[in-house]
Parts: C-alpha cells; sequence; structure tokens
C-alpha cells in the first residue's frame, strides 16, 4: 500500500481540499470511513475505487449536496463542513453529475445564465452574453446554444454541465464519473477537455471509472475501497499496484493498458455449423422509433436466430438503449415491424411482450429497493406455477450464489455488482426466449464485469438467445456470435464478431471516428 | 377541572375511534403511495359509502354493519371506471391535473348528493350506536368497538393482501417503478386502477362505519379528508400499519383535546400535530417499506 | 429546439398578447367613463379582476417557481383580517390599508417559509392545505377576532365603482409584478429552482430565498385581495375569508386557463366568473357543472384554454402558411 507522509506545517495552501476524519454514515451503513485525504491545488487528481467504495458520496460531501457525518472538510484552508451547497459553490466549487443533470426545459445558454445570475444578478446583458459565449466556444457547445437541453445526447450533456459549472470561475472543479457511458471516440475529446481546463490555477478532481481518463489526466490519484482510503501516490505507480489490482481493477488491465493484449483467454466457442438453418426467433424490419420530438431510430432492419448472441455496438445517441426499449416495448415504435417467435409484436404493451417471451435487463438495473431480493425475482415469473418458479430460482441462485445469501434483503442493501446480478437473474425468471442486456457493465468496477460476463457466457453457452448492449467493445464481442454497429439510428455494419475484433480499420471508421456525437 | 375518569374515557374513546379513523384514511395512504394521486374525492367517497348504507338499512333493514364489504365493493367497481376513463389518460401530465381532476369529480358528487339526497343531516341509526360498554373503571361506546375491531380487521387483510400475494408484490413495486414493473411483466394500468378502486373501497367501509356512529351531511366528506390527510401523513404515505398507528395516536388527542379544551379544539390539535410532523419529520413517525 | 416547439411558442406567445390587449381594453373604460357600467357590471368586474389577481399571483408561485400551494386561503383570510382591524381603529385611507394587509401577509410567508419549503412536491401541495385549515380553525375558536362570527367593517361601506377602481389598481400591479417577474432574470432562477433545486444549489443558486422571494410577493398579492373582498363585503368570518374554496377555486382557475403559461390565470378566471353568473339561475347544478367542465377541460386541454387556443392557432398558421410539417 503505497502512502504518502501527512503534510504538516503551515503549508496548508498547499491543497485545495484536505480532509480530516470524515465519515458519513446512513444509518447503520458507513459510507465514508474517517478519510483524510489531501488533494494538491492547481493539479488534475483521480480517485477511484470498487463500486461501493463511496466516490460519489465523497463528492457529495466535498460540493455539500451531503452534510458528513463527523469530521472537517477544508476548502483552500477553510473549514466549509457545515456550508450548504449554494455557498460552496459561490466560493467557486463546482461539480458534474454522474448522471447529467441539466434543466431540461431551459436552453443551453439559459442553463449557463443560471450560474452566472445567481452570483452576478446585475450584470450587464453585455457583459453576460459575452461571458456565457465565450464558456460554450471553450466546452464545444458554441453551435448549440439555443437547443433545449432536453433534446442534447449524452457527450453534449456532460460537456454542458462542464460548461455550467465552469460559468462559476471555480477553483475546484469535481467531475464525477463524466466518462461513462462514452465510447472511445468521446473519451478521446473529454481528455482534451479536461486538458484544457487544467490550466494550473483550477483544481479538478476527477472520479473515474474508466482508466484511460485517469491515465491520461491525472497525476496524482486515491483509491477508495468500502469507504476508506486504500492507497494514493503517483498514477502509475498506483494503478501498477498489485494490491489496487486485487481490489478494483481485475485481471483485465493489468500491466499495459491496450485492450487488446488480455491475459484472460477469450471463452472458445465456435460457431455452430448448423446455425444458419436455425429458426429466425426476432425479425425486425424498418422500425423508426423516438421519444417526443426526437426521432432515434430511422429504420432499422435486424434478424436474430434462436441461440444467437448479438452484440448491438455503437456511439451513444446513436440509439442502442431506444433499440432496447423498442423491442422490449418501453417505447412504441412509429413505424415498421417486430415480429417474435411468428407473433406481431409490434403494437403490444411491454408487459404483454414479456408473457410472450421477450425479456429485457434494463440499463440503470432498476430494481425494486423496497422488495427483498428474492421478491424481486419473483414478480418477474409471471404466471408460472409454483414448481417452476422454484427451479427458476434455484438456477439463479446457483449462477448468481451472493444473491442467495442476501435472498431476504431489500434491494437497497445491495452493492452496484450485486444489483447487476439481481437486475440479470429478474431477466430470466419468466422463461425467456430472448434477454435484451443493456449497459450491464455501466458503473461497475472491471473485477465486476469479469464476474458477469462469466455468468453470461454460461448462459450462452446453454442455448440462451440474447442481445447485448455494452460501452465495452472487447468484451461484448468477445461473448457475442454477431455484432451489428448502431450510427445515427441505423445499422451501419453488421457482421461476425471475431471479423469485428480483428479487423481494426472497420473498428476505428465505426466506434472510434464513425460517431460524431449528436 | 376534568376528573380522571373523564380522561380515561376519552382516552380510551378516542383509541377506538382513531382505529375507525385510520380505516378511512387507508385507502387515501394506498393511493398516494402506489399511484402519487393526492386524492380530492376521497372525502366523497366516504360519504357515499355512508349513504349507500343508510339506503340499505331504509330499504332492506339490513344492518350496513355486515354488509361493509358488499358497500366497499359496490363504491370500489364505481370507482373503476373513473380512473380507467378520467385520470389514467392524465398521468403523464403530471401530478396537478389528476388531482384537480379528483377535485372536480368530489364537487360534482357532492353537488349529486345534495340533489338527490337532500342537505339533511342523517345518520344510520343503530340501537347498538348508543350503548356504552363498561371495561373495568373505563366506560366507550359499544359501537366504538365493533367499529375498531372492523377496522383492523380490514387493516390486516389489506396489509397481507399487500405484503404477501402477488397482487401486492405488482402493486409495491408499481409504486417504487412503474416502468421496470412493466419491463418484468407487471400490467401497471390494471394496478392503478384496482389500487384505486381498493382506495375507494375502503373510503366506502370506513365511511359506513363514520354514518353509524356520527351523523352525516353531503358536505361531510372535506372534513375526513383533511383528518384523514393528517393521519397519512404521521403514518408515513403508503404505510399500512403506520397508519393504524397514526390514526389511534390522532384520535387520542383529538379527544384529549376535546374533553381538556372544549369541543372546537378537536380538530385544531389535530392540523397543529400534523403541521409539527410535516415541519419535522414529513416521511412519517414510522418507516415502513409497504408499498 | 424543434420547428414545431418554436411555432407552438410562438403561437401561445401570440395568444397572450392579444390577451393583455383585450384585458385592458375590457376594463379600463370602466374607470374611465365613470357611468358607463351598471352596479352589476361594476360588480361582475369587481369580482372578475380579484379572481384574476388571485390567480396571477398562484401562477406565479406554481407554475413558474413549482410550489403548488392549496393553502391560498390563508393569505386571503389574514389579508382581510388585517383590514377590517386596520379600518375600524386606524383612519389610515383604504389603499395603505391594502397595502398593509398585502404586508402582512408577506410576512406570515416570511414566518412559515422555514417550516413548509422542508417540504417537496407533494408534501408541500398537502402542508399547505392543512396551513390554511389550521388557521381557519384558529380563527374559529380564538376569540380576540370574532370568533364563529368575525367582524363587522365600522366604516363607510364602498360603493360598487370605488371598489372597481381599487382592484383595477391592484390588478395593475399585480400585471405589472408579473410581468417584470416572468421575464427577468428572476425567472430563470425560479425555473431552475423548479426544476432541479439540488442541480441548481449547485450552480450556487440560493434556492430558499429563490422560493421565499416568489412566496412573498405572491402571498402580497393575494393579502391584498383578501383585503378588498372583505372591504366589499364589510364583514368578515373563518369559513368565508380562510375557507376551502379559495384554495381550490384559484387553483381550478388556473389550471384551466394554463398553469404556468403567462396569461393562463386571466383567461381562467375570467371563465369561471362568467360561467358562474351564466349559471346564477341553476344554483343547484352551478357547482356540479364547474365541476364537470373541470373535469372535461383538464383531460382534453391538459395545458388549459390558452394552450388550447395556442395550439388552434399554430394549427391554423400551419395551414395558412402551408407548411407541412412531418
Amino acid at each position: 500500500m503505497t502512502g504518502r507522509a501527512a503534510s504538516n506545517g503551515d503549508l496548508s495552501s498547499d491543497f485545495i481540499i484536505e480532509t480530516r476524519g470524515l465519515t458519513k454514515r446512513y444509518g447503520g451503513l458507513v459510507a465514508i470511513d474517517n478519510v483524510n485525504l489531501s488533494i494538491p491545488r492547481g493539479e488534475v487528481f483521480g480517485i477511484i475505487g470498487p463500486n461501493g467504495a463511496g466516490k460519489s458520496t465523497l463528492v457529495g460531501l466535498i460540493s455539500g449536496a451531503l452534510k458528513p457525518s463527523s469530521g472537517t472538510i477544508l476548502y483552500d484552508g477553510v473549514d466549509i463542513s457545515a456550508l450548504p451547497a449554494a455557498e460552496r459553490a459561490r466560493r467557486g466549487v463546482g461539480r458534474t453529475y454522474q448522471i447529467p443533470r441539466p434543466f431540461l426545459d431551459m436552453t443551453v445558454a439559459e442553463n449557463l445564465e443560471v450560474a452566472l445570475y445567481s452570483a452576478k444578478p446585475f450584470i450587464s446583458a453585455r457583459s453576460a452574453r459575452e461571458q456565457v459565449n465565450a464558456t460554450l466556444t471553450r466546452t464545444g457547445l458554441a453551435r448549440e446554444a439555443d437547443l433545449i437541453a432536453r433534446n442534447l445526447p449524452l457527450l453534449r450533456r456532460k460537456r454542458l454541465e462542464v460548461a455550467r459549472a465552469l460559468m462559476l470561475d471555480p477553483r475546484l472543479l469535481l467531475l464525477d464519473e463524466v466518462g461513462a457511458g462514452l465510447i472511445d471516440a468521446e473519451v478521446s475529446e473529454l481528455i482534451e477537455l479536461v486538458h484544457s481546463i487544467a490550466d494550473g490555477k483550477t483544481s479538478i478532481v476527477i472520479i473515474e471509472h474508466v482508466i484511460r481518463i485517469v491515465r491520461e489526466c491525472c497525476r496524482q490519484l486515491a483509491v477508495l475501497h468500502i469507504g476508506a482510503k486504500f492507497a494514493e501516490g503517483q498514477t502509475d505507480a498506483a494503478l501498477a499496484d498489485k494490491e489496487v489490482a486485487a481490489i478494483y481493477l481485475g485481471t483485465a488491465h493489468r500491466d499495459d493498458s491496450t485492450s487488446q493484449s488480455r491475459i484472460w483467454t477469450a471463452p472458445n466457442h465456435s460457431v455452430n455449423p448448423g446455425a444458419s438453418r436455425r429458426d429466425v426467433l426476432l425479425r425486425i424490419t424498418g422500425v423508426t422509433a423516438g421519444y417526443g420530438q426526437a426521432r432515434v431510430l430511422t429504420g432499422v432492419d435486424l434478424e436474430v436466430k434462436t441461440g444467437e448472441a448479438v452484440a448491438i455496438l455503437g456511439t451513444n445517441g446513436a440509439g442502442k438503449t431506444t433499440l432496447a426499449n423498442t423491442i422490449s416495448g418501453s417505447v412504441r415504435a412509429t413505424g415498421g415491424n417486430i415480429i417474435f417467435d411468428g407473433h406481431d409484436v409490434t403494437n403490444l404493451p411491454s408487459h404483454l411482450r414479456l408473457r410472450r417471451g421477450i425479456s429485457h435487463c434494463m440499463e440503470g438495473r432498476r430494481i425494486f429497493a423496497t422488495l427483498s431480493v428474492e421478491e424481486n425475482l419473483l414478480i418477474a415469473a409471471r404466471g408460472a406455477d409454483r414448481s417452476v418458479r422454484q427451479r427458476r430460482l434455484e438456477e439463479i441462485y446457483t449462477l448468481f450464489p451472493a444473491l442467495h445469501t442476501r435472498r431476504r434483503n431489500l434491494g437497497t442493501s445491495l452493492s452496484g455488482g450485486e444489483q447487476q446480478m439481481l437486475a440479470i437473474g429478474r431477466s430470466l425468471m419468466s422463461g425467456p426466449g430472448l434477454v435484451i442486456f443493456d449497459e450491464i457493465s455501466l458503473g461497475l468496477a472491471p473485477i465486476m464485469m469479469d464476474r458477469l460476463y462469466e455468468a453470461l457466457q454460461q448462459l450462452r453457452d446453454s442455448g440462451l438467445t440474447m442481445l447485448i448492449i455494452e460501452q465495452d467493445v472487447d468484451r461484448a464481442l468477445d461473448l457475442a456470435d454477431r455484432a451489428c454497429v448502431l450510427e445515427r439510428g441505423r445499422f451501419a455494419l453488421s457482421g461476425a464478431a471475431t471479423e469485428m475484433r480483428s479487423d481494426r480499420h472497420l473498428r476505428r471508421l465505426y466506434l472510434g471516428e464513425g460517431g460524431d456525437d449528436e | 377541572m376534568v376528573s380522571l375518569e373523564a380522561i380515561a374515557n376519552s382516552v380510551a374513546s378516542g383509541f377506538l375511534l382513531g382505529g375507525i379513523l385510520a380505516l378511512t384514511a387507508l385507502g387515501l395512504s394506498i393511493v398516494l403511495g402506489v399511484m402519487r394521486l393526492v386524492n380530492l374525492a376521497h372525502g366523497v367517497f366516504l360519504i357515499a359509502g355512508a349513504y349507500v348504507g343508510f339506503f340499505l338499512l331504509q330499504a332492506t333493514g339490513v344492518d350496513p354493519i355486515i354488509a361493509l364489504v358488499p358497500i366497499g365493493v359496490v363504491i370500489g367497481a364505481a370507482a373503476l371506471p373513473v380512473q380507467r376513463f378520467l385520470l389514467e389518460p392524465l398521468t403523464k401530465f403530471g401530478p396537478e391535473a389528476p388531482m384537480m381532476t379528483t377535485f372536480g369529480i368530489a364537487i360534482v358528487l357532492e353537488n349529486l348528493f345534495v340533489l338527490y339526497f337532500s342537505a339533511d343531516t342523517r345518520s344510520i341509526e343503530r340501537d347498538y350506536a348508543t350503548v356504552p360498554l363498561l371495561l373495568g373503571p373505563v366506560s366507550v361506546p359499544l359501537v366504538y368497538v365493533f367499529g375498531f375491531v372492523i377496522s383492523v380487521g380490514v387493516i390486516l387483510i389489506v396489509h397481507a393482501i399487500v405484503s404477501w400475494t402477488s397482487f401486492g408484490r405488482d402493486l409495491r413495486a408499481s409504486a417504487v417503478d412503474p416502468g421496470a414493473a412493466a419491463a418484468v411483466g407487471v400490467d401497471v394500468r390494471r394496478v392503478h386502477a384496482l389500487t384505486f378502486a381498493l382506495g375507494a373501497a375502503c373510503a366506502a367501509a370506513g365511511g359506513t362505519l363514520i354514518g353509524i356512529i356520527f351523523s352525516f351531511t353531503p358536505a361531510s366528506g372535506a372534513n375526513y379528508l383533511l383528518t384523514d390527510f393528517a393521519i397519512v401523513v404521521l403514518g408515513g404515505m403508503g404505510n399500512i400499519f403506520g397508519t393504524l398507528v397514526g390514526g389511534i395516536l390522532l384520535g387520542v388527542l383529538q379527544s384529549l383535546a376535546g374533553v381538556t379544551l372544549g369541543d372546537g379544539y378537536r380538530d385544531l390539535v389535530g392540523l397543529v400535530l400534523f403541521l409539527a410532523v410535516l415541519a419535522v419529520r414529513p416521511q412519517g413517525l414510522f418507516r415502513g417499506h409497504a408499498a | 429546439m424543434t420547428q414545431k416547439t418554436a411555432n407552438l411558442r410562438r403561437a401561445v406567445r401570440n395568444v397572450e398578447q392579444l390577451a393583455g390587449i383585450v384585458i385592458a381594453a375590457v376594463f379600463v373604460p370602466g374607470i374611465a367613463l365613470p357611468n358607463l357600467l351598471s352596479d352589476y357590471e361594476l360588480q361582475i368586474g369587481f369580482r372578475i379582476m380579484l379572481y384574476i389577481v388571485l390567480a396571477e399571483a398562484w401562477n406565479l408561485l406554481a407554475g413558474y417557481c413549482g410550489l403548488v400551494s392549496l393553502g391560498s386561503a390563508s393569505f386571503v383570510g389574514v389579508g382581510a383580517y388585517v383590514l377590517v382591524g386596520l379600518l375600524n381603529h386606524t383612519g389610515i385611507p383604504v389603499p395603505m390599508a391594502v397595502g398593509i394587509a398585502g404586508l402582512a401577509g408577506a410576512a406570515l410567508a416570511a414566518v412559515v417559509a422555514p417550516a413548509v419549503f422542508r417540504l417537496r412536491g407533494l408534501y408541500f401541495t398537502v402542508g399547505t392545505l392543512a396551513l390554511g385549515e389550521a388557521l381557519r380553525m384558529l380563527m374559529i375558536n380564538v376569540p380576540w377576532f370574532g370568533g364563529a362570527t368575525g367582524l363587522f367593517l365600522h366604516v363607510d361601506w364602498p360603493s360598487s365603482r370605488e371598489l372597481y377602481i381599487y382592484v383595477f389598481g391592484l390588478l395593475c400591479v399585480t400585471e405589472v409584478t408579473l410581468s417584470v417577474g416572468t421575464r427577468s432574470r428572476l425567472s430563470i432562477l425560479m425555473r431552475a429552482v423548479r426544476d432541479d433545486e439540488d442541480a441548481a444549489a449547485q450552480v450556487g443558486v440560493r434556492a430558499f430565498r429563490v422560493k421565499l422571494g416568489t412566496f412573498m410577493i405572491a402571498s402580497f398579492l393575494m393579502s391584498a385581495a383578501g383585503a378588498l373582498q372583505a372591504y366589499k363585503l364589510a364583514a368578515v368570518e373563518p369559513y368565508g375569508m380562510f375557507g376551502l374554496q379559495w384554495s381550490v377555486d384559484v387553483l381550478a382557475m388556473v389550471i384551466i386557463g394554463g398553469m404556468g403559461l403567462r396569461y393562463g390565470p386571466v383567461v381562467g378566471a375570467v371563465f369561471v366568473v362568467l360561467l358562474a353568473e351564466l349559471l346564477a339561475d341553476y344554483p343547484e347544478l352551478h357547482v356540479a357543472i364547474t365541476g364537470l367542465i373541470l373535469i372535461v377541460l383538464i383531460r382534453f386541454a391538459p395545458k388549459g384554454l390558452v394552450g388550447l387556443l395556442g395550439r388552434i392557432s399554430s394549427l391554423l398558421a400551419r395551414r395558412l402558411a402551408g407548411v407541412h410539417l412531418v
């Protein structure tokens, strides 16, 4: 465990943030446990750690959204522990949210004006416009100034949040999992943005799972584990540390950062020679769909055969989750057909599609927090009689033993990884013919992703037909037979996974540069 | 100077009455907890139950106290289409629209009651309504005991339904995350419709009991609406046992206030307690994991 | 913003401006030409304008700041009682008394704000409802304010024309306040608080102050309106001045007219008062029919009458322009 000598002496102004004995308790659960952290001024500092480590809680405590149970926080040497969030913002603490929360019914420019007018209500209109435009240009949003925030895709929303925080002239910028849900090209853009803001005067704290961002932006970092500071130090050293790897990085990211030379063996599934003669289970033709005014899917055709595992890839805003929602019924298609198992389900509401056999493991898990683990599972076993329900329950408990241990616990008490296991288990309880796994690795540490994908591999081997929507391209291609790439609401490319995996040009074209983020 | 005996009687009656009030509040609590709907028509559903009981007695001589379940079912069934056609289509417009619709329903029904049943004060006359029961040193009206037992019984049944049946599971899931519930096969629209009907049925059953114990007019519903809101907030929205405890607490406090300060202060004390709880602990006095 | 949304917004704004002009045209003549309107018409005018003031105030609070209150009665009642007290015991002129009554309402708002703002959403609505009722019961039981019988005004009763002029003055103040409030920088802060209070705090918005300011302004207007109502009735008592009907009628007007739209409350208030007049011959059915209209309107025109007119006018504009929207 690498440590750092506590800086004693009067040079507390060396650090933009110092926490002393910081603790946050929720009833019996200790989210942040006696953390002493010193974040140096003027640098980009990273905070990493597995799920449930307390990273977002820490951000909430520093930004003022949460009140500490005990301990103090010093900002530039001043104790701000009791200061409410708005006051901290006025003193230059800006933050972004894990899931962006712009003011959805305001334009991009108005979002920035909120920050401006609350601090300087009497600023002249011209000055205001200048400052807003300057920040918009700086964050690459100049063209979208009059767009309603609701219509922005994910990366734009993240930029908007950064821009909004920049309007505060922050001395400290907290970026909370800003890389989540972005693909490679978008991550590069984000890293550029961070570099442009890191001017030596503004301190930036990056809380991240996407290791690439941490590696390329942060000089130093701290590792959190179960609410306590586990390690800290120079980035490369910390990431190479064996113990850190054990708790967090899993085997997948040992030593080198290129995702090609991974140590774990790709599962050896060969394409079944009889595959082409298998029945088509799901056929989608010319499907269009969207939310409100926005058209997201512009004409999707897809065929999935029984027993196939198909990966759905693509940039953000391309429509992957919309496609999942349209297939499962949460979103009604505006055109085209969806035929499942010979039946036209295009106009069927989602609960009836489940009964037909389409199961959707939704993005963000969406487990029922006030129901127990077992109730969460049982609720999905509609109409099955007792013995069948029991059998399925047992199968899922075998697949995920952790769920069996926690079966009487309420959903709220599960960690992120356990919630994902529950969500996967729940999607299997109805004995579905097709399961759509929507971004199951979002926000999870690599070691947890390993476990989940092992489970998925077992399901695949047992013959389950699945659609896998994934940001982590490598994992998806390792698991799937075929991959289809969505671009601007249509499939631009589809082919065997092995081809996609090895064809660098294809990947760069459609998964790298292919996405402008609109 | 109020005698100790009077206080003891008052606490006991308040306790029992509170249990009955809890039944009247139960429907409101469930609907609020599951559908996030402020049902301003709750009071008229209550009074509707009282009227049905009244006319049932008049027409057939059957004591409404044994016909509580059918009365509840009738009102619940009548409430189903209201939810289906008037409230369900409004869910996407935010919480004010359905709330105002329930208000519209409330004033329409109240007006119709006045039109057809006249504004006269009514009461379901039963002999046992005035008979006192002596429990040791304390004297309470016998009908309060009946009402209390019945109310607690119904509350227990509803709790059992919500906690242990698959419908109850669907109900709780719909309360937490309707989108995810639909994705696992729950017919959320049906759940909402049935929840609303259940709420109306409970209100009507409670209303019948109220009609036996007290008198009522078409306008009485509004008073009970407010009291019931107080109970729901005290006990926690959607928390079934919390509603029972909240009701009893309110009943006792109101009774004591009436006996010590004067009748006019009964409702005031209730409201002040309500406001205090809202200010200090709006999620209710009890943390429950019901709907 | 899509073209469709932009068109709709423009259409609604046109309707709004038209509404503003129409209203001015309707009410100003009553002042300018003294004997133009009959006593009855003056009284109707009074009612309409008073309701507009209440509805506008409530719209500012709920439609623009997101604070959906069912406690308007508290402020109407406070204003009413304060006015009667002032006129009975001091010799100050009526407009000043109305102003002080308004300030009393704002003071009440400031006092209850810390408690009531801790409640979010649904709880806030229910909490304000309870507040109104609690005040009413307090007034019934506490003898200093006349208890259940209330208080009577001991000064000369006003003429209909006098009332008309006073309420017109209040209406002007209201309209100016609303126009400033909804187009100013404050309105951006209000909307931010309404949309996402926590995110607003995180960018430095002192949400409490924004809400308090809006609450106090709205309460001032409502109390001033209550004061004028008391002046008209020359008497106050708890059921009438603190009654639930104030809270709910105001809500109904704004929803019927269009919540969060600039002239929604005006249209709603006019509609409700005119409907009441139309049904004056059928007192038994008046309430039921109002309720039915409310239900139907909410069901089929959830953005209120103004929103409906906006949709119709944008549809017409499209037809006339021959623009073919997908």
